[in-house]
């Protein structure tokens, strides 16, 4: 209990969490479908594949970085693995969620030699990857498709079992990853020197902290969770193509800065950006209740972007002014 | 721990070069544990260039260091550390996002077994802070904190890191009075830990508070080195300054006009209050005063770089606008900031392409730059200003800081200004090009313009300027003419607030 | 800052080199491919690359002032929608045009708005507004489009001059081009474009007024995307809101290979428009070659790590051999 209490969240994420929780209250008063263990459950595994890669890129926005390539590579790792069934009829799910992972790491790798290595901008060159990537899914692919007959039926299942009647097995592996990734990012030198990298990236070098091995080995991180969403895709879908998970990543970026983790870096939790997942899909499932227009979700997802960013620069703001006021009245 | 009063760094006859330049020609400084020591002189006297030797961020080319019995080793700010000295900058640099305890403990946490130990790190640092006679909550961000409590996080990381000598570079040039006096506070906790504490600073009155012993530089060697009660004021200021005036300034007479600039009680109340003033045609005045007094600000809150909260500006005659560097410029002000690589230049731009930043109404037919105009005009300024670069699209990146500065000289020249505002005209420039710009401004007030001049060089301000105003801690202190002042008077009335020692 | 930042002095000679690279690329594809060099097959190349072409013209002085705009291709879908839902409303063609036009505009502006007035990062905002823009153009059209356009301007937008190796949007775009470089190289607005991007604290204190003139910016681009939603519309006789998903990559692919820093504060229009150039000749060689398609998002994406990667590294060994030359 002890340990939990360790982890209880700063006031940013329990505001979120709190928002989440009047989300959800309000969505159940539209929908009460939503409140119950149906609709819990459905949240869950609708939000898993982000909530995972969610996970995977906070360290790196924490360190004032970005990946874009991460749906890309859950698209190539969906797909490879998917064939890898196809063609090895005896797999279970124990290969796929080796061989995802894997896959994920080798497109991390490639991402952090040339944004710690060659210190390129990470914007461009996670650009460029996400092009090759992407490109590569479709040249490999050569546009064959795989459904749920192709697939072990053991992945299948892990796919569908639900623990206590709320929680898919995906969700919890989720839970699992953000627990084990916040101790790590509060508790362990090399989570908090992300901190400093993303808070003052001169100072940071100046006071010995490994920068090329903490950016290169999150990248590497953030692909392998990638790898890893890419299976969980397969468990939820039960089918791929070549555009598996197209165009995602900003879906990520926007829960990730929504659940606190800012764009300048040097601040956020894993935690709130798992809850900043689900409380993006939350407001879509309560808009979807309303009866708007499955169009509009594209369209709130980046109002609620933009309030997030919003809202963080007027908490900066009001900072700033006390400051200044504080050095006024000193200053007589 | 060492004992009060042993001999912790012996500093022998270092010199230092940059190149060409000497910063340090044989200077000595002995610092004893338990001991607070101010070491003083006018910018340029190598201060800086000692401390940084300490810091690990220069190596010395002559004489030797000892620490204790053993030699120093030099070169990297990690031996420093790991040799117990420890630096704090007048602009510390934490992680804003960070908590107090975390900055302290930064790239070090505290560990129980594989995992940091927060509450350890809390209580030590929380611990620390009381040692130091200050109460800072550990757990808070380190953002929004003031430079003064900055420093203080500053100076318990050093002890948390066994330093023995802390090393203050101008501490309480960015600090209001109360706040210096709980630096003071915290030095005297260092002082009664046995550590020792050496401390560059220009306010005099706070330097015979505090030190102990006080050490005088003057052209990159010590004058003097005294313990407090063996010296005063006015010995130290002598020891400063006391050089004879070879350097005579081109100073022409001007016929002295109707007013330019007229400054109204002026208020910026985190920068300076109630400055009034005028500048006249042809005339050229200087605001005097240490860093931190206002005088840049004041600059540029008449350019409109800034705002201001209250009084007036008036450019003959008519109230000028504020906020707006555009109008400023349309009323002929012209401003030639303190830091001519980040603000007063485009470093990587050609020489041609600052020249004509300001320019282009004359440079331009029908809305298209006409570069044959541009070329001319950048040959014209070379020419005036004795500008030395190879080719006109050459960044001026390449040119020597004194070509620099004449290139920011000749950019706003160009738009003939009636007011021109140069800001630390000469600084980090070597001797001979200083005298080409002295004769620069000097001629800009004999063609009819006002000039206001804000300089920290005392030599420069006595040797250029009709009115002298010193400006201390954002407040109009004392207005000398040419005749009255002295070196003397200046540095008292900047550091102490009086007209005299 | 960390010598990291020194990228911006990249010497211009890349500019050169992209020019150098493109000659190659279509030396090398009309010597050993058929077709290539037809008059039919550069039309495609050109009109295959108007849009981009037109976003990228403003969207480089944003990148160059140190912004960056990810929102394009949804202004562009926006636009698109709102010129075809006007149109099949009822409004008269010009004037659905100017819808497009004004909806572009005014996205642009907010962007612009919610950056320097507001203070938020260009990066962050513009990734909220890529959304928010394409979702209110699902609003309007949902999943319907717009197929009936006048002839004349479809025509417009697909066809060429006559048999010639002209599409006839290619004057358009050659007038936008000579505008865009002319007030880049050749203007006051140019050269303080410039100047924001290369310090944004000298252009200051330099009398600039930096707010307001990356609000001009983010406003050009906005109505440009506008303008390419416009030319989208026409050449594919579609209005629908999944129109030019993925074009704002592009855009700033065909940028920075054009020499363009992402750090802001260096670039030429040449540089653009060849890097647009090459980007296209590429994927038509590979179209001809009958080369996967995709191949060509690969490419694309080797090509942006090229183009970033080669300032360093050139500038890496410079300095190394000048350390060389200092010790010996």
């Amino acid at each position: 209990m002890n340990f939990l209490r360790r982890l209880k969240p700063s006031s940013r994420e329990g505001s979120l969490a709190l928002i989440l929780i009047v989300a959800v209250g309000g969505t159940g008063l539209i929908n009460p479908r939503f409140l119950t263990g149906d609709g819990t459950r459905d949240l869950f595994t609708s939000t898993s594949v982000v909530a995972l890669l969610a996970i995977g890129i906070a360290p790196i926005v924490i360190m004032r970085h970005i990946d874009l390539s991460i749906s890309s590579t859950v698209g190539l790792t969906a797909w490879v693995v998917a064939d890898m069934c196809a063609k090895n009829p005896d797999f279970t799910w124990v290969q796929c969620f080796v061989v995802g992972p894997i896959i994920g790491i080798a497109v991390g790798i490639v991402n952090g030699l040339l944004v710690a290595g060659l210190r390129l901008p990470s914007l461009v060159v996670t650009l460029g990857t996400l092009y090759i990537v992407r490109g590569f899914v479709y040249v490999v692919s050569n546009s064959v498709d795989y459904n749920a007959q192709e697939m072990p039926p053991s992945l299948l299942d892990l796919g569908q079992k639900v623990f206590f009647g709320l929680l898919p097995f995906t969700f919890l592996l989720v839970i699992i990853a953000m627990l084990l990734m916040g101790f790590f990012m509060k508790y362990t030198k090399s989570g908090r020197d992300a901190y400093a990298i993303g808070s003052n990236p001169p100072a940071a070098d100046l006071v010995g902290i490994k920068v090329f091995r903490r950016t290169f080995l999150a990248f590497v991180f953030s692909g392998f969770m990638a790898g890893l969403a890419g299976v969980f895709y397969l468990m939820r879908f039960a089918q791929v193509d070549s555009t598996a998970f197209y165009g995602q990543e900003l879906a990520v970026v926007a829960a990730v800065v929504i659940g606190g983790v800012t764009i300048m870096g040097g601040s956020g939790t894993v935690v709130g950006a798992v809850i900043g997942a689900l409380l993006v899909q939350t407001i879509q499932g309560g808009l979807a209740a309303l009866g708007v227009d499955a169009f509009w979700k594209a369209a709130v997802n980046g109002l609620l972007l933009i309030v997030a960013i919003y809202a963080d620069r007027v908490l900066a703001v009001r900072s700033e002014k006390s400051l200044l006021a504080q050095r006024i009245r000193e200053r007589v | 721990m060492a004992n009060k009063g042993e001999l912790l760094l012996e500093m022998n006859k270092v010199a230092k070069r940059f190149g060409g330049a000497v910063a340090l020609k044989g200077t000595d400084l002995k610092i004893r544990a338990g001991e607070i020591h101010a070491l003083l002189g006018e910018n340029g006297a190598g201060k800086s260039t000692m401390l940084k030797i300490l810091a690990g961020v220069h190596v010395n080319d002559g004489g030797t260091i000892k620490l204790g019995s053993k030699d120093f080793v030099t070169g990297s700010p990690q031996e420093s550390i790991n040799q117990g000295i420890a630096v704090i900058y007048q602009e510390p640099s934490l992680f804003l996002d960070l908590s107090l305890a975390e900055n302290v403990f930064i790239g070090r946490q505290p560990k129980k077994g594989a995992v940091i130990d927060w509450k350890f790190a809390q209580s030590e640092a929380a611990r620390l802070f009381k040692e130091l006679g200050v109460e800072l909550d550990p757990k808070r961000q380190a953002r929004g904190l003031s430079i003064a409590d900055q420093q203080v996080v500053e100076i318990a990381k050093a002890l948390s890191m066994n330093a023995n000598i802390i090393l203050m570079d101008e501490p309480t040039a960015a600090l209001s009075a109360s706040e210096v006096d709980r630096l003071m506070t915290v030095m005297k906790s260092l002082k009664a830990a046995n550590k020792a504490v050496i401390f560059v600073s220009h306010r005099l009155d706070e330097v015979f508070a505090i030190s102990d012993y006080i050490t005088v530089m003057r052209d990159g060697a010590t004058v003097s080195e005294n313990p407090v009660g063996d010296t005063n004021l006015q010995k130290v200021i002598k020891d400063m300054v006391g050089r004879e005036l070879t350097e005579l300034f081109p100073k022409t007479e001007h016929k002295i006009g109707g007013v330019v600039l007229e400054v109204n009680d002026l208020t910026n109340p985190a920068y300076f209050r109630n400055v009034s003033f005028n500048v006249k045609k042809g005339e050229i005045v200087a605001l005097a005063g240490l860093v931190g007094s206002g005088r840049s600000e004041i600059a540029r809150a008449i350019f409109g770089i800034d705002k201001y909260e209250s009084g007036t500006v008036k450019v003959n005659g008519e109230v000028l606008p504020a906020g707006s560097p555009v109008i400023a410029m349309e009323r002929k002000i012209a401003l030639v900031p303190e830091d001519r690589r980040q603000q007063g230049l485009f470093m990587v731009a050609g020489v041609d392409r600052n020249i004509s930043m300001e320019s282009f109404s004359a440079l331009t037919d029908r809305g298209l730059i006409n570069f044959k105009k541009e070329r001319s005009l950048t040959e014209t300024w070379k020419e005036k200003l004795s500008i030395k670069f190879a080719n006109q699209s050459d960044p001026v990146d390449r040119l020597s800081g004194g070509n620099q500065q004449k290139t920011v000289l000749a950019k706003w020249l160009a738009t003939d200004p009636d007011l021109l505002i140069v800001d630390e005209p000469t600084r980090g420039i070597d001797v001979a090009t200083k005298a080409e710009v002295h004769r620069l401004v000097d001629k800009a007030a004999g063609e009819g313009k006002a000039v206001l001049m804000i300089s920290s060089e005392l030599p420069e301000v006595l040797g250029m300027a009709d009115r002298v105003i010193v400006m201390r801690e954002g407040k109009q202190v004392a207005e000398l003419s040419r005749a009255e002042a002295t070196q003397e008077k200046i540095i008292a009335a900047a550091t102490t607030g009086k007209k005299s020692a | 800052m960390s010598k990291f930042f020194k990228l911006r002095s990249i010497p211009r000679s890349w500019d050169t080199a992209i020019l150098g690279l493109l000659a190659m690329v279509l030396i090398l594809a009309s010597t050993t491919t058929e077709g290539f060099l037809t008059s039919l097959n550069i039309s495609y190349i050109f009109s295959n690359t108007s849009e981009i072409t037109i976003m990228a013209f403003a969207m480089t002085f944003l990148i160059i002032t140190g912004e960056i705009d990810l929102s394009i291709a949804s202004i562009l879908a926006l636009g698109s929608s709102m010129l075809g839902w006007s149109y099949a409303n009822g409004a008269p063609i010009w004037l659905a045009i100017l819808i497009c036009l004004a909806v572009g505009t005014l996205c642009g502006f907010i962007n612009g708005f919610l950056v320097t007035k507001v203070g938020l990062g260009s990066l962050a905002v513009t990734i909220g507004t890529l959304a928010l823009y394409r979702g209110i153009a699902n609003g309007i059209l949902g999943e319907n489009t717009v197929n009936e356009f006048p002839e004349a301007y479809t025509s417009f937008g697909f066809d060429t001059i006559g048999n010639s190796f002209m599409p006839k949007t290619l004057p358009l775009i050659i007038f936008f081009g000579l505008i865009f470089g002319f007030l880049l190289h050749r203007t006051p607005f140019g050269r303080r474009t410039l100047a924001i991007g290369q310090s944004p604290e000298a252009a200051r204190f330099a009398g600039i007024n930096v707010v307001r003139h990356k609000i001009i910016v983010f406003t050009f681009t906005g109505f440009m995307s506008g303008v390419a939603g416009v030319i989208y519309t026409f050449r594919f006789s579609t209005a629908q809101a999944d129109n030019g998903v993925g074009l704002e990559l592009l855009v700033i692919s065909a940028i920075l290979l054009g020499g363009v820093s992402i750090f802001g504060g260096v670039g030429t229009m040449w540089g653009v428009v060849a890097g647009v150039l090459l980007a296209g000749a590429v994927e038509s060689w590979l179209t001809l070659r009958e080369i996967n398609a995709q191949w060509r998002t690969i490419v694309t994406g080797i090509l942006l790590l090229i183009s970033v990667a080669a300032p360093v590294l050139v500038a890496k060994n410079k300095a190394r051999r000048e350390r060389k030359a200092l010790k010996s």
